[in-house]
């Protein structure tokens, strides 16, 4: 057909090149300026990422941004899968459930961060008023590294599980009936057929979720922003939120470098994910 | 039975937090409500709107332009995009989409410090066009491959047709592929809609005061302008500004799951 439809892209290529391409590279050449604002601007210098690696705050924000991907992706890969296995009996309600799954999802990351800061906040949190009653203790989950860090990870599993149980909801129904047919025939029970047959056609879907989940984890910043803003003392900071405080202070290079770190970071889980994902895609 | 109480948990789970938000949102005094107290009232709801303070309405209509104009502007580039890249039998395409997929993985703040110096200097700090250009591109990737998804449906007969009677591709795709797939342009809409009414970082980054902040940056800042945090009206703005965009939601949940799940499945 006609060759120069391809012309079409040409505009959408334009944007992406302008304002995605050229600011990821001006990104990288300012991670090597001493830009600050009202400041001169020196020649090419390595001192932001020697002045960032002596930082002890970008190591705690590197192994906590680091521990909320690792502990919140596993986590929301498995409540999916099971709210993904719920939608899929075809039950009654099952309409409802995938209906309210998706409220989270369409709620903005700020406003969900907003209602889990209100849950877990001392005074008026719903999770104080039971332990309280029950316990009787209040506690200030803002206040320690490992109940903060708990509190982040409750709110993003709430918003973005609907996301990983759509995703293996689309994996489920698109396995074959017959197989099921042919496991029941040759005596499989339910469990048999879980691990036998459900898992294993289900483990592409699996490692999609988790590359898109794992990106959102390492970039995380909204959540954090409004619930804990990093605290208490730096200990819940991820790479996203340090180096947004050094562009909010209007140092561009160091605040380049952070961000040079993070991508990098990302490029690099993503292409070891995808090389995995390609050796286990199973064709059926 | 196990199956039915864990769909009766997974659901109260998933709507405790909005039903607690609500209440907290009604009560006239939280306080008086913890201890055991029910009086409600619509007074937050009020103030919300009448306070200039606040200025409330003001970010909630900053945020409908934005999202309207940025996801017009990404719906039309996708659509072009989507339509060039899957008929114009280039070997590369799957390679390119692949590509686009992995673009929408890049971290924002890896892109954001550099936009603000060129919004900067083209003066579109605090005006609804950085926002709108930023969220648009932002949304290509997602958009582009929802549009991919809906255009591969429509059978290539129809296109050849229209050809051979000596119909040019741009009104092939205007007079026949897009009557074809407006539920597809409908739902990239919605979801880019959505996306740039929820984005934060861009949006906090790049306005300064109300000419332009968007209502996610508001809810986020609201506690900076009272001593204490005003958990009425934080409460309140959220389930307003929410409240639309879950109708649209419900309303439309069957094609937004799969628009949703169309670069992950298709991937």
């Amino acid at each position: 057909m006609n060759r120069r439809i391809i012309l079409y892209s040409l505009p959408a290529l334009a944007l992406l090149f302008t304002l995605l391409v050229v600011p990821l590279l001006g990104t990288f050449y300012t991670s090597f300026l001493r830009d600050v604002s009202y400041l001169d601007k020196g020649g090419l210098t390595l001192s932001n990422y020697t002045n960032i690696f002596q930082d002890p705050t970008f190591w705690q924000s590197l192994a906590f941004t680091i521990k909320f991907a690792g502990i919140s992706v596993p986590l929301e890969l498995l409540t999916g899968l099971i709210i993904a296995l719920l939608i899929d009996q075809k039950m009654i309600g099952g309409g409802l459930l995938r209906a309210i799954v998706l409220i989270p999802w369409a709620i903005p990351s700020v406003v969900s961060a907003r209602i889990w800061e209100l849950i877990f906040n001392y005074s008026y949190g719903m999770i104080n008023l039971i332990t309280s009653n029950i316990l009787g203790v209040r506690v200030n989950w803002f206040g320690e590294a490992w109940s903060a860090l708990l509190a982040l990870v409750v709110a993003d599993l709430w918003r973005t599980t609907p996301f990983v149980a759509l995703v293996l909801l689309a994996g489920l129904q698109s396995i074959p009936p017959e197989l099921y047919k042919q496991a029941r025939v040759d005596g499989a029970g339910r469990i048999r057929t879980f691990f036998g047959v459900t898992l294993p056609l289900l483990v592409p879907f699996l490692i999609i979720s988790a590359i898109f989940r794992t990106a959102d984890a390492l970039r995380v910043f909204d959540i954090v922003f409004v619930i804990t803003e990093g605290g208490p003392a730096n200990q819940t900071m991820p790479l996203s939120l340090y180096a947004y405080r050094f562009y909010a202070g209007g140092d561009f290079g160091k605040g380049s470098a952070v961000s040079v770190v993070l991508f990098l970071a990302s490029l690099l889980t993503a292409l070891v994910m995808l090389g995995y994902y390609r050796r286990k895609r199973v064709v059926y | 039975m196990f199956i039915k109480v864990t769909a009766v948990g997974v659901i109260a789970l998933l709507m405790l937090p909005v039903l607690w938000t609500l209440l907290i949102s009604l009560a006239s005094d939280p306080d008086a409500l913890l201890e055991g107290e029910l009086d409600l009232t619509l007074q937050n709801y009020v103030d919300l709107f009448k306070s200039e303070s606040l200025n409330f309405p003001r970010h909630l209509l900053n945020s409908l332009i934005v999202s309207s104009l940025s996801a017009f502007l990404s719906t039309l580039l996708s659509t072009l995009t989507a339509y060039s890249i899957g008929r114009s039998g280039f070997r590369w395409s799957g390679v390119i989409l692949t590509l686009f997929l992995g673009i929408s993985l890049i971290p924002q703040i890896s892109i954001a410090g550099y936009l603000f110096k060129i919004f900067s200097s083209l003066g579109l700090i605090n005006t609804y066009g950085s926002l709108v250009l930023s969220h648009a591109t932002l949304s290509l990737p997602l958009g582009i491959w929802i549009m991919h998804t809906y255009l591969s449906t429509i059978p290539r007969e129809i296109e050849k047709s229209a050809y051979i009677d000596g119909a040019g591709s741009l009104r092939i795709l205007f007079q026949i592929i897009l009557p074809l797939s407006l539920p597809g342009i409908v739902t990239t809409f919605i979801t880019l809609f959505l996306f740039s009414f929820n984005e934060f970082l861009f949006a906090l980054m790049f306005t300064i005061d109300h000419t332009a902040r968007t209502v996610t940056v508001g809810i986020a800042l609201f506690e900076g302008l009272h001593g204490q945090i005003p958990w009425g009206y934080i409460t309140s703005a959220s389930l307003v500004s929410v409240l639309p965009a879950v109708i649209v939601v419900l309303i439309m949940q069957r094609h937004l799951v799969r628009g949703l799940t169309a670069g992950a499945v298709k991937g």
